[in-house]
């Protein structure tokens, strides 16, 4: 019997309704009648058939609007310019400068639109170019520019902005600029204090060299900064002084301390450098001997140098406290200075710090070592750096006392630029009038009353007098982009002021009359105006015979009272229409025999510099900003290719970051990042009372106990698109310390946050783990003067079957193939690479390289062709593994670790065309081939994107596009390539890569089309140096050499004999084209232990960790 | 009409050169015309004082001073002006100092003669072909404004729409009122289409003559406006493609009948990758003077007037008038492929006929090759690099010889030297 079981009473009782419920499935009748019977479906709703009617209309109407006329229209110039040919690049010599960075730099203009950067090589110095300079160019091309004058906020016309300054132009005026080279402009602004006598000019740095001023005031009588040859100085010592990287004239330094680096077995000779700094910068990073000290006592290491320099010259000792924690460096100093006495008038002491009484103290080390008229020249001065902080902490306050009736600035944004201590924008309320000639609605403009924009530099005219004796000329490479009919239009800074000072005459003219006046009489090679300007212009560059200052006083005027310059115009335009003719226009003002000013030495007082220079007391946590290799002091902020640009220390982009010793973030509990692939801690950062959010990045060779932050980010201005919200503004962070603006902080406080944040970096690992052999070989100076070849740069071997070694080259699964025309080549030099990134940005820009943003980025993504490897020496290597026996796995965990103060190797790394490319065998498509002339070719319209290349790759050099970047709208802000200006700067010889294929470097092929086609039409063969590749004309060092190996007199096949050269991961058999070469430190510590056969070890331990 | 005009007036110029000059005298002349059209009609009107760059010649021969001085001043006016010749220098100075070209060494003595007789024979009225021609005719001979036929025949379509609309309701009322006088049933009110399908169905035959008849015209329509846009041709090849430009310019005219170089406009096709498309001064250069075509007339020069902001009745240049001409790109290749005319022509000396066929038999430019890949690999394969003479190709030269010793009837063509590998074309 089994149990029943019912649903429920009505079941059990089974009812006649429950009966007839149980007919039907649906225990309430569903509402399809309803549902059906709606009057939309029935009468006069959408039936399938007008369904099926309405789709098919749609289809076919979107088919016909689809039907557009597929032309490609052609169309030509209606007066055609002479000097433009479509299809051809023109070059303009013109001159960069933003009051930061200076280069005599060449302009490369397809159709009229500039597309490029390069180094003018006609200029005598000055040329080198550094990433902003490289990526300046994309500046002119950038949506944020201002398309007209704005007057309170609203767009207006030039008139309008125009009566509205001249209104407003009573009382004390103060014109805020920052240093102006250029001494037309000078003159200009002479004429408009002329015109309106309350007026004064200020002069601001964001980053100020004030305290060089006024240490060559002290010692020397003479405000200005002193110009310095690294290139003449045997012994350098840095304090805190980026002199590779960003200090006062970067690329300048650069290319003269590399004359220094470059060792051959002939010459052996090499600088020695020797480096004090808080932050690890570029130039600490490319030091032979690099010390950790506290920003506080920077200054001590000045005044013990002083001291000890003084004490070997039998000069007066300083007192005042010059102890330093860090005894290695108190030794070391001792040593050092009997190295500069050694080299008196051959070496170099250096400091960055804005502080007058280091600076005092260093100008007075270097007259002890007799360095004045050798490496430093106080005579022929440079005037690249002006700034006075007295002067404009003194205006701010008038400002604030409601003293400054009128001010303008020009070229600089003090309010995001100036320490929050001086309180800037509540002065800067209480003024009046506030004009503005910023390109770009920046933090001041956006306060300003009237924004009067200026000029991109490719749009405008000036000259500049970077030192003494040599001119620049700046010339237009387009026409102003912003101009009516379409915008109201931009305006030159000089020719408002011009105009605003009552003067009849565009700023040109005033030019050329003020060189026909000024710098025309100081040379002797030509004899007539006209020519002399028409090569100035084409040079970009003047050297002057006189070694005199152009006086920058207003132009002589006529009886009208107009100034002397009318006749020079009209001259130039009759000699520039008929070039047979000669004009000669004689200098308005005579030349004036002037007598040498008789300068007075002044008695400098060194025992207040010391007091001064030991003065500063440093707390628990001291903080010093520092600017970066891309963002600088902020002037390119909204660069999408410098925010991309790794930072070549932290390899980090898209972010600002404090940088932190790695055993104080451990200390402090916050994540370590071992890798950069792992999320690090945000920080809350206190200073002066002001707390920011910033994440922490562990930076081997940061000072204990000390932050960097660097400057340039934290941008508030809304319409900045690209910097917008990126990182803190560290400006806000620097110090009045001694009247001078520092970059130092020492009431700072820190706390650890719970919160993490991704880094985007572009490299993983920090370590080489023990791979020196196959990728980076190094060695002493003393290693390698005493030891042949073979001891430092042993050719590669391999083990055969059957015992004993044979070359690599010997080992082969492939024929070769011949070479018959050209076989290109390229060599690196690791001694002259410092890692600045000027190539990285200048092959972004020839190569017209996506940008992907920083989510991309974090993901690997980054689409450089071209990156900078940046390796940390290990503590642990494999002979001390040995030595204190640990196995193989404790030792490789050991070696990922940096050093705390690690000996920093940086390694351009691009793709190296390797004569057996692994990338070439696995491509199931031959997308990527091998070229007759030996370079790896990538074929972009044959590639389907397996991948196989990239993975096969060693170097890890091709980038794959995820997305079409150009026109993916989630890459919108930062790809310039989507912007209707911003693509005007893609270069038209390179094709612009869309989603799904591989890319890389392709050894610039289009330059060497180019110029294999010139010399073809000339029928000569092709000169040496004639073709470079966009990276090598970048570098400010020459660390990159190009050529054509077939040609046995080509610098490459120097090159590539030379000792030093060797090639990467050679063991492998891919036979690379590039070549590297061996880095030389100029150290006397042993840094090969070849003896002690290290390879055949690591290769033993390597198959014990595999097994 | 107006090109049979033209034409017939051509024909009865050569009857009149014919029947009017002497033998000789007519050899010269034709010879001269010729010469004249090649070296000077850019700058002079031969027959009227119009003043192109240089003055109009009517008359010259009684204004210069006699002898020899037009000849000497012909081939080397520079010289005369240096030599302080008293006439030459007010010439110079009267035309506001603009250098003529020197001839010496381009033109003979013989051809001098030749060029003075055509200026010194009279010329009988022909239209169309006298550089020069006074504008006054030009415009009068044009209706202004005309209005497109297209627009015509729309307006009247609706206005017979409106007119037929109107009269059915007139028909049905009069027709109504009939039967209601007639006391006959009102006619049922039918709706137009109703009518329309009753109508038809009453005449099928010729209704479906009249569909044919509209369907091949619709075909032919989309077919032609497939033409034009450049749909119809070979699709992969775009071989033949030959849009229609917006002004008539007729190769066939200009590099044929005028033997004007390809280079004299395509001014940039040894020196760049682009050949170039003419900017419209270059197209000034003659058409100042030349301001009505022996085909189309004033109508399709005028474009170029108005693309240069050029005024033919004052000769004077209105910058701010300028409209760039948009010409129709008709050799296009993909984005992904580099090539170089300056390459081709310069170094590897090819003709610009190989690629682009008998442009001087073509009133409307014609793609001529495939422009495929596939045919610049075939063209690469066989063509043979000039190595001779060019010292550029010295070592790869020997390297080559070195290569193929002792092989026979090796050439050294384009793809031997690297000339098919992907990064020649694609970067």
């Amino acid at each position: 019997m089994s149990k029943k079981y019912w649903r429920g009473l009505p079941e059990l009782h089974n009812s006649p309704e429950f009966q007839e419920q149980q007919k039907n499935e649906f225990a309430e009748p569903l509402p399809m009648d309803e549902f059906l019977s709606s009057d939309e479906t029935s009468s006069n709703g959408t039936t399938r058939r007008d369904f099926l009617k309405v789709m098919g209309f749609s289809t076919a109407a979107v088919a016909l609007a689809a039907c557009e006329t597929p032309v490609n229209r052609s169309i030509p110039y209606v007066v055609k310019p002479e000097e433009v040919t479509p299809g051809v690049a023109n070059f303009y010599a013109t001159t960069f400068y933003d009051g930061h960075d200076f280069s005599s730099i060449l302009v490369k203009t397809r159709e009229g639109r500039p597309i490029k950067i390069e180094s003018n090589d006609m200029a005598h110095s000055h040329n080198g170019t550094n990433a902003r300079i490289q990526a300046s160019v994309l500046g002119l091309y950038d949506g944020a520019r201002l398309r007209g004058p704005l007057v309170k906020g609203q767009d207006a016309t030039w008139k309008a902005a125009d009566d509205a300054v001249a209104a407003a132009l009573n009382g004390n005026v103060r014109i805020l600029t920052s240093t102006i080279i250029s001494p037309s402009t000078k003159a200009v602004i002479a004429e408009f204090i002329t015109k309106h006598p309350n007026t004064k000019h200020v002069t601001y740095d964001a980053v100020s060299y004030s305290a060089l001023v006024s240490a060559n005031k002290n010692v020397f009588g003479k405000s200005v900064v002193s110009s310095y040859d690294f290139s003449k100085a045997k012994i350098v010592v840095g304090i805190a002084c980026d002199f590779l990287g960003n200090w006062l004239s970067g690329p300048e330094f650069a290319k003269q301390f590399a004359k220094n680096r470059k060792v051959t077995k002939e010459n052996p000779d090499m600088s020695q450098h020797f480096h004090f700094e808080t932050n690890l910068s570029l130039t600490g990073a490319n030091a032979d001997y690099r010390y950790m000290v506290k920003p506080s006592e920077l200054g001590k290491v000045a005044l013990s140098f002083f001291n000890e320099v003084a004490m070997a010259t039998g000069n007066a000792k300083v007192s005042g406290d010059d102890k330093i924690a860090n005894a290695d460096a108190s030794k070391a100093i001792k040593k050092i200075v009997a190295k500069l006495i050694d080299h008196k008038g051959k070496s170099l002491v250096v400091s960055g710090l804005n502080d007058e009484g280091v600076q005092t103290l260093i100008n007075g080390i270097n007259k002890m070592l007799d360095n004045y008229g050798k490496t430093v020249d106080v005579e022929n001065h440079s005037n690249l750096k002006q700034s006075d902080d007295k002067e404009f902490t003194q205006m701010v306050s008038d400002m604030a006392a409601g003293k400054v009736n009128v001010l303008m600035t020009y070229n600089c944004n003090p309010i995001y630029t100036a320490p929050a201590s001086l309180n800037f924008a509540a002065a800067y309320k209480k003024v009046a009038m506030k004009v503005s000639f910023a390109q770009v609605l920046d933090e001041t403009a956006q306060m300003a009353d009237v924004v009067c924009p200026d000029n991109h530099y490719l749009e405008s005219w000036g000259d500049a007098n970077p030192k003494r004796g040599m001119f620049t000329l700046q010339q237009p490479t387009i026409n102003p982009i912003f101009a009516k009919p379409r915008h109201e239009g931009t305006r030159q800074f000089q020719d408002s002021i011009l105009k605003w000072s009552g003067i009849k005459s565009d700023y040109l003219a005033y030019l050329q009359g003020y060189w026909n006046n000024r710098v025309y009489p100081n040379q002797g090679k030509y004899l007539d105006f006209p020519s002399f300007w028409a090569h100035a212009l084409h040079d970009g560059c003047v050297k002057v015979a006189i070694h005199k200052d152009a006086p920058v006083t207003p132009l002589a005027t006529d009886s009208t009272g107009k100034p002397l310059m009318e006749g020079v115009a009209t001259a130039i335009a009759e000699m520039m229409a008929d070039s047979s003719k000669v004009v000669k226009v004689e200098p308005i003002a005579k030349k004036k025999e002037e007598k040498a000013e008789e300068v007075v030495l002044p008695n400098p007082d060194y025992n207040k510099a010391g007091s001064m220079a030991a003065s500063l007391k440093g707390g628990k946590w001291e903080l010093f900003v520092y600017e970066k290799m891309g963002l600088g002091n902020g002037n390119y902020s909204n660069n999408p290719w410098l925010m991309e640009m790794p930072d070549p220390i932290s390899k980090v982009t898209w972010d600002n970051y404090i940088t932190m010793s790695p055993t104080d973030v451990k200390e402090m509990g916050l994540r370590e990042m071992l890798r950069q692939d792992i999320h690090g801690s945000i920080a809350d950062l206190t200073v002066n009372g002001v707390t920011v959010k910033v994440p922490v990045y562990p930076q081997p060779g940061q000072t204990p106990g000390t932050i960097g932050l660097a400057l340039g980010y934290g941008r508030s201005a809304e319409t900045l698109k690209v910097a917008n919200g990126i990182g803190v503004n560290a400006f806000q962070f620097m110090s009045v310390i001694n009247e001078t603006i520092q970059a130092v902080s020492l009431n700072v406080n820190i706390a650890g946050t719970s919160e993490k944040h991704l880094f985007a970096a572009t490299q993983i690992q920090h370590t080489i783990m023990g791979r020196e052999e196959y990728l980076l070989r190094e060695v002493s100076l003393n290693e390698f003067k005493s030891n042949p070849k073979e001891y430092w740069n042993p050719a590669v071997e391999l083990a055969v079957h059957g015992g004993g070694k044979t070359s690599v080259n010997n080992v082969d699964l492939w024929a070769a193939h011949p070479r018959p025309g050209h076989k290109w080549g390229m060599s690196i030099d690791m001694n002259l690479c410092f890692g600045c990134g000027a190539c990285v940005v200048a092959c972004t820009s020839e190569n017209n390289v996506a940008v992907v943003g920083k989510a991309e980025v974090a993901k690997t993504r980054d689409m450089h062709w071209l990156r900078i490897d940046r390796y940390y020496s290990s503590d642990m290597n494999t002979r001390k593994g040995k030595e204190e026996g640990l196995g193989s796995k404790e030792m490789y965990i050991e070696m990922e670790n940096p050093s705390a103060n690690p000996q920093v190797t940086f390694q351009p790394m691009m793709c190296q065309h390797c004569n057996h490319a692994p990338c070439e065998t696995v491509c199931p498509v031959l997308a990527t081939s091998h070229s007759t002339e030996g370079l790896n070719m990538m074929t972009y319209n044959r590639c389907i994107g397996t991948r196989y290349c990239a993975n096969n790759c060693p170097f890890k050099v091709r980038r794959f596009n995820w997305f079409n970047y150009n026109g993916n709208e989630d890459f919108a802000t930062v790809n310039p390539a989507q912007q209707e200006l911003g693509r005007m700067v893609l270069n038209p010889d390179v094709v612009v890569r869309s989603r799904g294929v591989m890319e890389k470097c392709s050894m610039c092929q289009q330059r060497l089309q180019a110029g294999k086609l010139e010399a073809k039409k000339a029928g000569a063969p092709l000169k040496d140096g004639s073709v470079k590749t966009a990276c090598q004309s970048a570098c400010p060092s020459n660390a990159i050499v190009f050529g054509d190996l077939n040609d046995a007199d080509s610098m490459i096949s120097k090159e590539r004999n030379d000792e030093r050269s060797y090639f990467l991961l050679e063991d492998v058999g891919i036979k690379p084209t590039n070549s590297y070469k061996v880095k030389v430190r100029n150290q006397d510590e042993q840094i090969i232990f070849a003896e002690e056969a290290p390879k055949a070890e690591a290769v033993k331990e390597t198959e014990e960790k595999h097994s | 009409m107006k090109n049979n005009i033209s034409r017939i007036s051509l024909k009865a110029l050569i009857a009149i050169v014919f029947t009017v000059f002497t033998f000789s005298n007519q050899l010269n002349a034709q010879d001269g015309a010729k010469l004249f059209k090649q070296n000077c009609a850019v700058c002079h009107a031969s027959h009227t004082d119009q003043k192109l760059t240089g003055p109009g010649l009517k008359g010259i021969f009684d204004r210069a001073p006699k002898g020899d001085w037009l000849k000497n001043w012909i081939l080397n006016n520079e010289k005369l002006i240096k030599s302080g010749d008293a006439y030459a220098n007010k010439i110079y100075n009267e035309n506001g100092k603009a250098a003529m070209t020197v001839f010496e060494g381009q033109l003979t003595d013989k051809d001098v003669d030749a060029i003075l007789g055509f200026i010194k024979a009279p010329l009988p009225a022909a239209p169309g072909v006298t550089p020069g021609q006074t504008v006054a005719d030009a415009t009068n001979a044009e209706p202004q404004g005309s209005i497109d036929p297209l627009y015509l025949i729309l307006g009247a379509i609706i206005v017979l729409a409106v007119l037929l609309g109107a009269l059915r309701s007139v028909r049905t009322s009069l027709q109504n009122s009939v039967r209601r006088s007639e006391g006959s049933e009102e006619l049922p009110d039918l709706t137009f289409w109703q009518e329309a399908k009753a109508w038809m169905g009453q005449r099928r035959r010729l209704v479906g003559v009249i569909a044919i008849i509209l369907l091949f015209g619709g075909m032919k329509s989309c077919w032609d406006a497939c033409y034009r846009i450049g749909v119809y041709y070979d699709y992969k090849t775009q071989k033949g493609y030959k849009p229609e430009q917006p002004i008539k310019f007729s190769h066939k005219l200009h590099a044929g009948d005028n033997e004007i170089a390809c280079q004299y406009c395509h001014s940039s096709v040894e020196k760049s990758r682009h050949a170039g498309i003419p900017s419209v001064n270059i197209c000034m250069n003659c058409h100042k003077g030349i301001q009505k075509g022996p085909q189309y007339g004033e109508k399709e020069i005028a474009k170029i007037y108005e693309a240069s902001g050029f005024d033919p009745k004052t000769g004077n240049y209105d910058n701010s008038k300028q409209n760039p001409l948009k010409w129709i790109k008709v050799h296009n290749l993909p984005d992904h492929v580099y090539f170089n005319h300056s390459q081709h022509v310069v170094v590897g000396k090819i003709e610009c006929a190989t690629c682009h066929g008998n442009v001087k038999e073509m009133t409307v430019a014609e793609q001529k090759s495939p422009l495929t890949m596939k045919w610049c690999i075939e063209c690469h394969r066989k063509t043979e690099v000039v190595m001779q003479g060019n010292a550029y190709y010295d070592r790869l030269h020997k390297a080559l010889k070195e290569k193929y010793a002792g092989q026979y009837d090796v050439k050294f063509t384009v793809d031997k030297i690297g000339g098919l590998e992907c990064a020649k074309c694609h970067y």
